[in-house]
This record gives structure tokens, sequence and C-alpha cells, in this order.
């Protein structure tokens, strides 16, 4: 292996906090979900190192599961952020607060 | 027997018909009255299968099954679709073939809101207590029981009068508190048997042979006993049926007097006596001083009673208190008379319950103290009622005389001051029948304007219920034989003649 | 024969349900011909039964009605020497009173429903009678029980009526609890309810539970004859029309109690406390009637009064152990009684439907004959010597008087007070009603009917019944006599024990009864044969009211009854079980409340929470490592 796997995994711990921190910190939608996908490439990262170092392919079969994952959960992920702008002219994650107790 | 198809399920069959005709009804949505027809037709086809097999069937006849069906259901769990019929199942199957179509008619003009969903609610009510008079499997059981609550809940919730939503609420949580715990004993049966035998099964058949762990017995039995306790009622868990029975539409409460009362007692006989023959027997004590509590209490506060239908509502609580010391009392001429009183109830009150609620659609009111003259505006419907309060009183020569008659003289005989106290509940039903007939019939009439008296529908569906309630009061052996060997069985597994406190 | 026995009972149940269902759509003349036919079918059938039976018992059985394990209860008949004369009296009386009924309802609109309830009467009184076990003698008891609660109330747009009815029903019910406990008794110590049977293994029951079944054989005949302390309902029960209140509230209903103690006699009699107890009620109840009818002011009601202390004389029969004396006076006073109450209905009508006796006066001239046929069974009632009254009465005093102990010597003395009580208020009756001048004046006459000439038909009934009365004696003239003790030999063993007396005891006590009369009637002409007002003092109102006790039950039984129904009601039901459980679900409702303000809707706040969640679990994983490794 080039890189030594701690390095993955430093880089893909970064990218997965910064995800988080995307989807924390944000408030609008469309940020969120990028924030989400940050994430979720940043364990597939982990994966992939994972799957380089002990030459084993269950790390690459369950990236390819996520990337079609992903695929399909952003198509309806922006979908839904359509409909919702266009019930509240927003994307501000705050005005979607119908299920306060 | 000759044109008997013994291999058709035909059990299964009388329970999945009315849930098809509830998918038809919900269908037919577009036409109010494409739906009523289709209610009418599905419940009259199973009043028809019903006493086409009384027909078979009855007559005098042993413990056995008369008709037993077994089909595989869920495999991996132990569950099977079994289904017995035996006596005291064909009456109740045949009662409630009978209640559902009155309940039908009842409900032909009056109800006008979403009448498809009405009718599909209604026919699927129906599923679930037929299902519940005839599984032997409990899960399947548990099924039907619960499915009998949820079409009940709507009927009250969405077609009752002014309190609906309370009463609904308050009959679905107390309904559920009981039969909740009844679903952790039967599992906890389930589980006994199964780690016991290694064979994981819900056949009441298997079940009733467990030996359950030490100390068990007595906590299972008591969850059955308060999931039944609390929809025969029993007193202090009584005070949902007057809510219910007064808000629900005339429909649901014909139904809820006339059969759900009877599944609690029902299930008391199938399933919660003979799993725990022990701890039944050590209740029995119990049953006999709460059957009896019932029957005071129930007729004590019937009589102060404004709302006729609250008043009926409390009559059913004081007859099924006598149904309950009838049982608990297990001699075999009180047991018997506790059978046959559950039918007898179930026509005399459902009936009443009709009544109230067609005089209530043309006063607009159901306050005693604003009825009366009855007689003088709508004489046939008034002699009807008159007749129905005085069976429900207990009048010899009409039905619940004779289902009362025996309980006492069963109770009696095991416990001389059971019988005397019983007997004396005689006073207290005239009073409470007497004050209903009082305020309803008598006196002047409220005001000038007449009043349709009976129409063609509504003496359809009480002249038959009438022609019953005479016969079960001149000749009830036509209704009592299918059971008589049940009734003794019972009482011989339940202790011969003791049972008093 | 068999099948003919079934036709009497058959006849007005047909009669009575034809009225039910189809009555109102018949002509008033057909539905009152064909409830008169009924009953009179029936009357000639069970006078034709009587001769075809031929002094033998005749029993049928038709059909089972209630069976379990050993109980076997069919509707089975039995016409014995005890209910053949009760049968032939009953459908006798009933058709008299059926065809006076036509008369008197003349007005009604309502026609069907009183003649359908008074043929189910007749057919349910029959059931009393011809019963061969205490079930269906039940069902008929429950079944006059109901026809008498429809028929008091038969105006039931009077409220008032309708709750006379009521209290009648309510308060023989009471009693008929005692009768089904003593049923249920019977059958659990002898395995039968089959009344032969009974009777015949009665000996084989234990002292203590032989008086406890007499006791409450007692308590059930009390409720159903009006005895004390069952007795509050006859009175109000005059609230009904007229012939009810001849046919049963004098003639058959009441006396149906005194039947059933006969009907049970051996069994009764085996119990020496029962017997003692039944001629103790008998002997109050009458002096009791006899007191409060000194000062009632409705004709009725004073007939009421003295219907209860009559069947009080025919308890004391049974209660000393005369049977027959019992079913002789039973007889008799149906006759006399019925008679007048009819009579008593031509005066009301004749008085322009006034009630009340001190308004009344000077009606002889009016209507010879109500006043004649009047006479005669108030000459039955005071027990003037010769008539029906006198001998049944005597029969029974005598009968008390030679049992000879204390206990019914004083029993005696009661019954003997009671028959100059009995005189006094009878000829006080007819010196209010029929003597002096019309008082009717002194309120406004507006009553429409005044003149109205009385139905033929209601006249001319009372004279028959008037020849009964007058000639009852015969049935069961005392020894001495010609054709004596008919009516004893006819009913043999059934009848109770025979009396001994000696002639000289006997027509010792028939003369104090003749001066007992003469008293009686010399004082009623001394304070009643000019008219005076009624007085008002505080014995007056007592008597009036019947002692009080109505009022004294309202305080003992309507109240408490009521107060422990609002207390379980609004007490119990609603406040303690439904308010408990309301309480707990608002409990509930407020927990979650305060559980839900942790639900923001914030998107940010939730995922925040996911975050920090996530993080302590895997910061409890790394500890865990860390420690364990």
């Amino acid at each position: 292996m080039i890189v030594p796997f701690a390095h993955v995994l430093v880089v893909s711990a970064v990218m997965f906090v910064l995800g988080l921190g995307a989807v924390l910190l944000r408030r609008n939608l469309i940020l969120i979900l990028i924030g989400v996908e940050i994430m979720l490439n940043g364990v597939g990262l982990a994966l992939v190192g994972a799957s380089a170092l002990w030459q084993r392919a269950d790390g690459q079969v369950l990236v390819v599961f996520l990337m079609a994952l992903t695929a399909a959960e952003v198509a309806i992920s922006l979908a839904m952020v359509v409909a919702m702008k266009r019930r509240k002219g927003s994307l501000d994650a705050d005005v979607f607060r119908d299920l306060r107790g | 027997m000759a044109h008997f198809h013994a291999d058709f399920p035909w059990l299964l069959a009388l329970c999945a018909f009315p849930l098809l005709g509830a998918l038809a009804c919900l269908a037919l949505r577009r036409s109010d009255a494409a739906c009523r027809v289709a209610g009418l037709v599905v419940s009259l086809v199973v009043l028809g299968v019903c006493g086409w097999l009384f027909v078979l069937l009855g007559g005098p006849r042993g413990t056995g099954w008369l008709l037993h069906e077994d089909l595989a259901w869920i495999p991996r769990l132990g569950a099977r679709l079994t289904l017995g019929l035996d006596g005291l199942s064909l009456v109740l199957v045949l009662l409630t073939a009978c209640l559902v179509v009155v309940g039908v008619l009842v409900s032909w003009r009056r109800e006008k809101r979403a009448v498809p969903l009405f009718y599909a609610l209604l026919l699927t009510l129906e599923s679930g207590i037929l299902g519940v008079f005839l599984s032997l499997d409990l899960l399947l059981f548990y099924l039907f029981w619960e499915i009998m609550l949820i079409p009940m809940f709507f009927l009250i919730g969405i077609w009752g009068h002014e309190r609906r939503v309370y009463a609904a609420v308050k009959f679905f949580l107390f309904t559920l508190a009981g039969s909740l715990l009844m679903l952790l004993a039967i599992l906890g049966v389930y589980l006994a048997h199964g780690h016991q035998t290694g064979e994981y099964t819900f056949a009441l058949a298997a079940l009733q042979n467990t030996i359950l762990p030490a100390g068990w017995a007595p906590w299972l039995y008591a969850a059955f006993l308060l999931a039944f306790a609390v929809k025969v009622p029993l007193v202090p868990l009584h005070t949902w049926l007057p809510d219910a029975h007064t808000e629900a539409p005339t429909a649901g409460s014909v139904i809820l007097a006339g059969l759900l009362l009877k599944t609690g007692v029902y299930g008391l006989i199938r399933f919660g006596f003979p799993l725990f023959p022990g701890p039944a027997r050590d209740s029995l004590p119990w049953l006999a001083a709460l059957g009896l509590a019932g029957l005071f209490w129930g007729a004590w506060v019937a009589f102060r009673q404004q709302d006729a239908k609250r008043l009926v509502a409390y009559s059913s609580v004081s007859h099924m208190g006598l149904v309950v010391l009838g049982l608990a009392v297990a001699t075999p001429i009180a047991c018997e008379g506790s059978f046959l009183q559950m039918l007898n109830h179930g026509l005399s009150t459902g009936a009443l319950f009709a009544l109230v609620g067609m005089i209530a659609e043309r006063a607009g009111t159901r306050r005693l103290d604003e009825l009366g003259g009855l007689w003088a505006r709508a004489p046939v419907l008034a002699g009807f009622f008159l007749f129905f309060a005085l069976a429900a009183m207990g009048l010899p020569g009409l039905n619940n005389f004779a289902g009362e008659f025996l309980v006492l003289v069963g109770a009696f005989r095991a416990e001389p001051w059971l019988g005397a106290l019983g007997a004396a509940g005689m006073v207290f039903a005239a009073a409470y029948m007497l004050r209903l007939m009082q305020g309803v019939l008598w006196g002047p009439p409220r005001s000038a304007e007449p009043w349709r008296d009976l129409s063609l529908r509504e003496g359809l569906v009480l002249a038959p219920l009438a022609v019953l309630v005479l016969w079960l009061g001149t000749h009830p052996a036509t209704f009592q034989d299918p059971f008589r060997e049940l009734a003794r069985v019972l009482a011989a597994s339940l202790g011969g003649a003791g049972g008093a406190p | 024969m068999a099948n003919l026995l079934y036709l009497l009972l058959l006849l007005p149940l047909v009669g009575g349900l034809v009225n039910a269902l189809v009555g109102m759509r018949l002509s008033r003349r057909l539905s009152g011909g064909l409830a008169v036919a009924a009953v009179g079918a029936a009357a000639a059938l069970c006078l034709w039964l009587y001769w075809l039976a031929d002094g033998q018992g005749t029993r049928v059985s038709l059909l089972a009605w209630l069976e379990s394990a050993d109980l076997r209860v069919g509707f089975g008949l039995l016409f014995d020497r005890l209910s053949a004369p009760m049968a032939l009296m009953v459908t006798a009386v009933s058709t008299l009173i059926h065809l006076y009924a036509l008369g008197y309802m003349r007005a009604e609109a309502d026609h069907a429903r009183f003649f359908a309830l008074l043929n189910l009467f007749v057919f349910a009184m029959l059931c009393i009678v011809l019963a061969d076990n205490l079930a269906l003698l039940f069902l008929g008891w429950e079944g006059v029980g109901f026809c008498s609660y429809g028929l008091i109330g038969y105006w039931y747009r009077e409220p008032k009526n309708a709750d006379a009815g009521k209290k009648a029903f309510l308060v023989t019910r009471v009693g008929d609890v005692f009768l089904a406990v003593a049923l249920l008794w019977l059958f659990a110590s002898l395995g039968t309810l089959d009344i032969d049977a009974l009777n015949a293994r009665a000996g084989a029951l234990a002292p203590a539970a032989l008086t406890g079944i007499s006791l409450l054989l007692l308590g059930g005949a009390v409720g159903k004859s009006a005895q004390l302390p069952l007795m509050t309902w006859l009175p109000d029960a005059m609230a009904g029309p007229t012939p009810v209140s001849a046919l049963i509230h004098a003639a058959t209903m009441v006396t149906a109690g005194v039947y059933l103690l006969c009907r049970l006699f051996p069994l009764v009699s085996l119990s020496a406390a029962g017997l003692q107890a039944i001629a103790l009620v008998g002997a109050l109840t009458a002096f009791y009637g006899a007191t409060c009818a000194l000062r009632q002011r409705e004709i009725k009601r004073v007939l009421a009064y003295s219907t209860m202390s009559q069947v009080g004389f025919m308890f004391l029969a049974v209660g000393v152990g005369a049977a027959s004396g019992a079913m002789f006076h039973l007889l008799t006073h149906a006759f006399f009684k019925a008679l007048l109450f009819m009579a008593a209905g031509c005066v009301i009508a004749l008085a322009g439907h006034e009630n009340d006796i001190t308004r009344m006066g000077g009606l002889r001239r009016k209507s010879p004959l109500v006043f004649w046929s009047f006479l005669a069974g108030a000459l039955c009632l005071a027990g003037v010597p010769l008539t029906g009254g006198f001998f049944s009465k005597d029969a029974i005093l005598l009968a008390a008087f030679s049992r000879g102990d204390a206990f019914h010597w004083s029993v005696y003395g009661l019954g003997a007070l009671t028959a100059l009580l009995t005189a006094l208020y009878t000829f006080r009756l007819v010196y209010l009603v029929f003597a002096g001048e019309a008082r009717g004046g002194e309120h406004p006459a507006g009553h429409a009917g005044h003149d109205q000439p009385l139905p033929r038909v209601m006249r001319w009934t009372l004279p028959p019944l008037a020849a009964l009365g007058l000639a009852g004696g015969l049935l069961n003239l005392p020894a001495g006599w010609p054709m004596a003790g008919l009516l004893d030999g006819w009913l043999g063993p059934l009848g109770g024990a025979e009396v001994r007396a000696s002639h000289a005891l006997e027509l010792t006590l028939m003369g104090v009864a003749t001066a007992l009369v003469l008293v009686g009637w010399l004082l009623a002409r001394r304070w009643y044969a000019r008219f005076r007002p009624p007085a008002q003092g505080g014995l007056d109102r007592f008597l009036l009211r019947g002692w009080m006790a109505d009022r004294a039950y309202a305080w003992l039984w309507v109240k408490p009854y009521l107060a422990v129904g609002w207390l379980l009601h609004r007490g119990v039901d609603e406040r303690l079980i439904d308010g408990g459980l309301d309480g707990a679900a608002r409990g509930i409702g407020r927990g979650g409340r305060l559980v839900a303000a942790w639900a923001t809707g914030r998107l940010s706040s939730y995922l925040t929470a996911l975050a920090l969640g996530l993080g302590a679990m895997l910061a409890y994983f790394l500890v865990r490592q860390w420690a364990g490794g």
C-alpha cells in the first residue's frame, strides 16, 4: 500500500467530522444534504482503505452498495427538497417544525 | 346430513365471509344504497348458514365438536387456523348472526354519514365475533378478539351521540388493558408449553395439558380473567359499559350488549377455565360474590338513570351478573341456566336497545322525564316495548325467566343464600323496568304532533325477535339441548356442587 | 277430557291474544263480544268438565317447559276437588264481570287493550288455579300481577293511575320473591315442584325447613292478597276501572294467596309455627282493614279495605287449620264482593262520577235495582244471619274458637271485634250512599253523564251475583242443618282438620255473631242515618290514611333505596371509579406534555441530539474497550 492505512483513516475521519459539522451547523437543507454526502464518502473511504489493507473485497462491495444507495437517496431527497420549497417557500430547516410536541 | 359437504371449511368461510362483505362495501362506496343492500345480503347469508347449521346440528348433543377444522397458518410459530363448533358456540353463533341482521336493519335509514364505512365496520365486527366464538387456537382467538375491538371503537367514535369520543376511548382503553395482559398470559402459556415439550403451539387442546411452573398459574389466570371480566363486565370494571352503550349508535348498542358481553363469558368458559382449572376453582367464590354484586349494583344504579338507554345499559350489568353467578356456583342446572341466559339476554336487551333507538328517533330525546305517553302516540311500538321490557324483567313465559329460574335453582342447591339473594334481585329488576315503562309508555303525550307508528322495516326487526323470546320462554329445550351435556361437564370440572364462599 | 281441560286455559288466552294483536282493528262490539264469548265458553266448559270429572280428579301434561338435569317442569294441569270449584267460581264471576264491562266500557276508545288484558288475566288466574306444579303456578302468579298492573293503570294518561299500577306490581313482587325462594327451597330439598308430590312428601322435611318454607309461602301469599305488611297497594289499586276492581282486586287475584296456602295446605299444616303466623297475619289484617274502612271517604276504597279485611278472615281460617272454611269464605266473598264493586260502579255512575260517599246520599230512589243489589251484598259482608257471608265467617270464627287455647281465643276475639267493625262500616256505607237526600249539589255538578241511564247489561248482571251471595251459605251449612257440610265433604282431606265443636257452642257463637251485627247496625244507624259532615280528628286522619303505612314505608324503604342508588351511581361509579380513572388519564396527559417539550420540531436540535447520542455510545464502547483491555 502506498498510503499508510492510518492516513486513510485520518482523512476519512476529517471528512466525516466536516460533514457532520455541515449537517449540524448549517440550516439550509441542500447544504445539510451535502454534509450527509460528505459523511457517507468519508465512511466509504475508510471502507476502501480497509479493503486494500486486508486484501478482501467486502469493503469494496459495500462501497459500491453505498454509492448506489447514495444516488437513490439523493434523487429522493432532492425531490423532497423541491417539494418542501414549493410548500413553504423556504429551504431553512427550522421552518419545518410541524413535529413540535 | 345428506347435503352436507364435510370437506368444505364451513367455519372458516363463516368467519371470512363478512370480511369479504366488508371489502365489497368499501368497493361499492359510490352508492350508499348498494352498501346497505350488500350489508343486508351478507348478514342474511350468514344468518342463513348459521340457521342451517343449527337445523342440521342442533338437538341433543354430547360434548364433542360438531364441526372441527384445522388448517395451516403460521408454521414457524405453531399457530394454526383451528376452528371448532360445539353446542354452546352453535347457539352463540346463531345469536350473532341474528343480531347483526338486526343491527343492519335498525341502521337502515338512521345512519347517514359515511354509509359504506359503517357497513364495512359492522361486517368486520361480525367476523371478529364469529371468530371469537369459533377459534380454538389462542393466537387466532386473540386476533379475532382485537378485530372485534377496532370496528366497535370506530362505530362508537364516529356514529355515536354527544360524548362519543370520550366513550369510545374509554371503551378502547378498558378493553385493551385487559386484552394486552391476556396476550402476555397467552405467550406465557405458549412459552411454558414449548419449553416443556419442545413443541411450540397455540392450540388450545395442547396447551390445556401444560404443567405450568409453580406459581405461574394464578397470575396467568388472573390476566385472562381480567380481560374477560372487563368484557362481561364484572363490577367494578363495568363503568365503560354505560358510556359505551349510551353513546354508541343503535346498531352498536345492540351488538355491544347482545354479543360483545357474551364474548367475555364465553372466553372464560372456553379458555379461562380449561387452561387453569386449579385457579379457576379457587376463583369461583369471588366470581359468585362479584356476580351477585353486579346483579344488585346494576339494578340499583339502573333505577337512578334518567336516560332510557343508560338504564337499559345498566340492566345489562345486572343480567350479566346473574350469568356469572350461575357459572360460579358450578351446578349443572345453574351452568345450563347461564348458557341459556346468555342467549336470552342477547335477544331481549338487543331488542330493547333497538326499541329505545326507534323511540329516540321519533322523540328526539332519551330522557325519561321528557318521554312518556308512547302508548297514546304509537300503540304498536309501545306494545313491543312493553313486551320486551316484561321479558327483561323476567316475567314467566318469556325468555329471561327460563334462564334466571335455572340459575337460581342451581344456585340455591349449591348455596341457599346465593339462590335466595339472587331471587331478591327480582324486585330490583321490577323496580327499574317499571320506571322505564312508566317513563316511556304511560303518562300524557308531551306534544300533540302525531308519530309514525312502527314501520314495516322496524316490524321485521322486532316481530322475529318477539317470536324467539316467546319460544325461548315456553320451550327453551330447542336451544338448550345442544349444550346440556357441556353444562354438565363444565359443572363437573369446576368441582360439582361446591363453589360457595 | 284432557284436551278439554287445555281448552279451558286456551279459550281466554286466545281471546286475549286476538284482542291484543288485532283488537284495535275490530269494532267495539266485536272485541268486547269476543272477550265475553271466550270467558263465557270457558265457564260453560268448566261446568261441563265438572260433570265429566264426576268427583274424580284429572291431570294432564302437555308440553315440557323447563328441563335441566333432574328438574322437570311441564305445562301440566290438575283438575281436582280443590281446583274445580275455584275454577268454576273464577270463570263464572269473570263472565258476569266481562258482561258488566261491556256496559262499563261503552265510551272508552281503547277497548281492545282493556279486554285483552282482562282475558289474559283470566288465563293467568286459571293457570294459578289449575297448575299441577309450582312453576306453572308461578307463571300465573306473575301473569295476574302483570295484568293487574296494566289494568290499574288503564287510564294511563293520568300519571297517578300508572303510579298506582307500578306500586301494586312492585309491592306484590316483594311477596313474589318469597314465593320464589320457597319454590327453590322445595325443589332443593324434595327434588320436585309437582304439587301433589310436594304435599305427599312434605313429611320428609326437617321441622325447621317446614317452618321456613311455610313462612316463605305466607310471604308470597301476603303480597298477592294484600295482607299485612304488604297491604298498601290495594287501596291505591282502586284507580283502575271498576270491573277490574271487582274481578281482580276483590273476587279472584287477591284471594290467590289463600288459594296457594290451601293448595299446599297438607305441607303448611305440618308446621305449627307457620300456621300460627298465618292466623296472626290474617287476624291482624282483618282488624286493620276494618278500622281503615271505618273512615274512608271514597266508596271503592271502603270496599278495598273491606276486601283486605275479609281476605284476612280467610288467612285466619287457614291458620286455624280450616282450609275448607277458607275456601268457603273465599267463594261467598267472591260473589258478594264482586257484586258490591259492580254495584259501586253503578252508584258512581248514578252519582255523576262522584267517588266521595259524603257527597252522595239519596241514591235509593234513583235506582231501586242497584240499591237492593248493593244491600244484598252489604248484608252478606256485614254477616247478617242466613246470608252466605254469615255462614262462612261464622265457620271461621268457630274453627278458631274451638281450638281452645289462649292464642286461638285471642285470635277469635280479634275476629269477633272485626265482625262488629265490619257491620259498622258496611251500614255506614249503605246509609251514606243511599239514605237521606242527595248531597251532590254541594259541588258544581258539571258532569255530563249525570242523567245518562245505566246500560242494561250493567244493571242486570247484579241480581245473579246477589242471588249467589245470599244463597252462598248453602255451599257449606254448619252441622245440624239440612244439606250440611257440602264443601267440607267435597274437599275431604284437602279441607284440613275437621272442626270438633259441640252444637251448643256453635249456636252460642252464632248468637254472639248475630248480636255483634246487630250492635254494629244500631251504631251505624245512630251515627250515619242522618248525615253529618265527617269528623277531622287525628284518629280520623290516621285511619283515613291507613295507619300512615305509606308514609312509614316511604321512610323505611323508598328513601333508603333511592339514597343507596344515588350513592352507588354518583358516588362510586361516577366519582370513585370513573373519577379515579379520569384522574389517572389526566396525569398521564400532563406527563406527556412535559416530555413533549423536548420535541422542538427543529431539525438541527434533533440532529445534534442524534450526534451526541452516537458520540456517547461510541465513548461508552471506547471506555469499555480500554477498561477491559
